[in-house]
């Protein structure tokens, strides 16, 4: 698996979560999920979940926190797979 | 075995909101397997409907809803839930695949997919017989009662 693999999946399941084209969240892949795009904490907990199914990986409670937007949403995922062994840096 | 007194201590749903009988399999943390036996003499049929009694889909939601909940507080500690409230916060790919009568046994398997202090998700599906009847994914987010009350 490679980062680009990461940021398609990634921005992908934002998308479905969000409602919005994968176009459109990617553009706006530094806009405040909270703020922003009224994205709630329940929300950002599907996005994890939906994670760790896509990729295959468990991410702790604590991590949640760091689903703030996409790009920290794409790095917290990078880092996840990172420390399993599953992305090659 | 989870049987019908302890399901009523646990669910804060009461008479005639009540939608699990039993449970048959439990494992805490991961997943559970509800009874429902529909009776058409429940009070739901008389308008739902006056010349055809058929369970609401919305009505098996809340069944999926319950089971989860007495998931929830048998896995989680009494202390954690003493003054908890979960509440529905999404229904998704919700599927109902064959009505429901009065007459039948509902199976509902619930699974948690990810569970945290303030929330979770779990993946639903019901079954009359072999077949299967509805199937959904929930979230649920959970709230400190006092906590909400006060706004």
């Amino acid at each position: 698996m490679n980062a680009e693999e990461i940021e398609k999946g990634v921005t992908a399941i934002v998308a479905e979560v969000t409602e919005l084209d994968e176009k459109e969240i990617w553009d706006k892949r530094d806009a405040n999920f909270f703020k922003d795009l009224e994205i709630d904490s329940l929300l950002a907990l599907e996005i994890l979940a939906l994670i760790e199914k896509k990729f295959k990986v468990q991410i702790p409670e604590e991590k949640l926190v760091d689903i703030t937007s996409l790009s920290a949403t794409i790095d917290l995922t990078k880092s996840v797979l990172t420390e399993s062994g599953k992305l090659s840096s | 075995m989870i049987f019908f007194e302890e399901i009523r201590s646990l669910l804060p749903q009461k008479y005639p909101f009540l939608f699990i009988d039993k449970a048959i399999e439990f494992e805490e943390g991961k997943r559970i397997v509800c009874v429902k036996n529909v009776s058409g003499n429940e009070p739901v049929f008389v308008g739902h409907f006056p010349d055809f009694a058929i369970m609401p889909g919305v009505l098996i939601i809340e069944a999926m809803a319950q089971a989860s909940i007495i998931l929830f507080k048998k896995s989680l500690s009494a202390q954690n839930t003493k003054d908890s409230v979960f509440l529905l916060a999404s229904v998704n790919n919700a599927r109902f695949t064959k009505p429901i009568f009065p007459g039948d046994q509902l199976l509902i398997e619930i699974l948690i997919e990810k569970i945290v202090s303030k929330g979770a998700i779990i993946q639903a599906s019901v079954k009359v017989g072999e077949k299967t009847v509805a199937k959904a994914n929930l979230t649920f987010g959970i709230a400190e009662k006092s906590a909400l009350i006060s706004g």
